[in-house]
């Protein structure tokens, strides 16, 4: 490690980057635990390493299957595999989600609760009376592809399920505790080299 | 950690909107014809892909099959598979329920616990006894012999999702449910009509109490979220005393 030692690191900049790195870790368990019933959600993964300016955090999209749930509506959507909907708003714009819990209109598209349309290779799904949706993402209807949702090779999609959050609560929660506990170590170290940097400063002027 | 704490508030907030909802399903969970709801979450995401927790997106009913169960009523129905029945109030208005809660007023009409009148079908004084066949068909029993007296009518909407509740089992149609469309029961494929059965709420109270249950342990670890955040906010605020 000594080859690697910035020159500006001293204990107080190591103490500090500790707290830095309870805090991002604190900040990533609150986001995955709130979304512990948002469908489709991934998760972040946080990775503390060190460097040459002291701990750094690394935050990555988890790419983990979340558990497959059975509601048993026809137009909830879950995807096996990696991919993503998209689905386009009223306002034009087009975005990416996993959450497949889509409801039939009466022009027979496939919207979600935000109003948001699913989009399929040539805009908006449409899934007519009949009509059902394949693994492979195609919509048939009677052998006939209509249209079709694109996904990545390998990926299938499921109808009347829906991809759970794939947030494991117990883990968050130690994650929580962890960044608590680790930025109180980290003050602590801090307050004591604080300490003895302010008895070097008052009390060597006292040496007799 | 002020991230953390906003994040950990949103879990909270979308937990207990959660709770309302699964209580609201539970305690609906004896109404014969009574659907549940579902709400959507979605995360909050800030430029840059970072979440700032979550917020609901709205919620749906859901409109899947109750099981149909034996019933005592003479005038008990149930539908199997999609579709409503038509009932209409004294002054008028439309609605469309799948509680088929059916008994016979004084002037023989099927009317529905609150009063709303089951299109269709008028049951004669002098009947003894009615039965309704798989396709609606209305038969009564009379001294003189059996005659058809009525045929029940479905009704479809192309997106029955759409429709209003009113918190109960009675739908009112909407722009974005379409126009209510007759369907007639007992084709091949189509929907049913059970005499003498009734459709159970679609929500189960197993499912009910075990999502409870998340939904509080959820509850309570977004509330350990915003107490590390106060409590380290706390630490660090002590640091810049000195």
């Amino acid at each position: 490690m000594s080859g690697a030692y910035h020159a500006h690191m001293d204990g107080i900049g190591w103490a500090a980057s500790a707290m830095n790195a309870a805090r991002v870790r604190l900040d990533t368990a609150t986001e995955n635990l709130a979304n512990g019933s948002t469908d489709g959600f991934r998760k972040t993964d946080v990775r503390g390493f060190l460097t040459a300016r002291g701990v750094a955090m690394e935050r990555s999209r988890s790419a983990a299957q979340g558990p497959l749930r059975r509601t048993g509506r026809p137009f909830d959507l879950a995807i096996i595999g990696s991919g993503e909907f998209r689905v386009r708003g009223s306002d034009g714009r087009a975005v990416s989600t996993r959450n497949g819990a889509f409801t039939r209109d009466r022009f027979s598209r496939l919207v979600d609760d935000a109003g948001r349309v699913l989009l399929g290779n040539r805009g908006p799904v449409r899934v007519p009376d009949g009509a059902r949706i394949e693994e492979n993402g195609s919509v048939t209807r009677n052998g006939i592809v209509l249209e079709r949702i694109a996904l990545p090779a390998g990926s299938s999609v499921r109808s009347g399920f829906l991809e759970s959050s794939n947030v494991d609560a117990i883990g968050e929660m130690i994650d929580v505790l962890t960044a608590q506990r680790s930025f109180e170590s980290a003050q602590k170290v801090l307050s004591a080299i604080d300490q003895t940097r302010e008895r070097a400063s008052t009390q060597v002027a006292q040496l007799k | 950690m002020n991230k953390a704490l906003y994040a950990a508030a949103s879990g909270m907030a979308a937990q207990q909107q959660n709770l309302e909802i699964i209580s609201e399903n539970l305690s609906n969970a004896d109404v014969a014809g009574f659907k549940g709801a579902a709400a959507t979450f979605d995360d909050v995401a800030a430029p840059g892909g970072t979440s700032l927790g979550t917020a609901s997106i709205g919620t749906h009913t859901v409109f899947t099959q109750g099981k149909l169960m034996h019933s005592g009523g003479p005038f008990d129905l149930a539908i199997d598979g999609p579709g409503f029945f038509a009932v209409v109030d004294e002054r008028g208005r439309h609605a469309y329920t799948r509680s088929g809660e059916f008994s016979r007023s004084a002037d023989g009409t099927l009317r529905t616990p609150q009063g709303w009148r089951l299109q269709g079908v008028r049951i004669p004084d002098n009947a003894l006894s009615a039965t309704v066949a798989d396709d609606g068909t209305v038969t009564v029993r009379t001294a003189k012999g059996t005659s058809v007296c009525g045929r029940i009518r479905l009704t479809e909407f192309a997106a029955p999702e759409f429709l209003r509740s009113d918190g109960g089992t009675l739908f009112f149609a909407t722009r974005a449910s379409g126009k209510p469309r007759s369907v007639e029961p007992g084709s091949p494929g189509g929907p049913a009509v059970k005499f003498g059965m009734l459709e159970k709420s679609n929500v189960t109270i197993i499912e009910a109490m075990m999502q409870i249950l998340a939904a509080q342990r959820a509850y309570e670890a977004n509330a350990k979220g915003v107490q590390a955040a106060d409590e380290m906010m706390r630490i660090a605020d002590n640091l810049q005393r000195g």
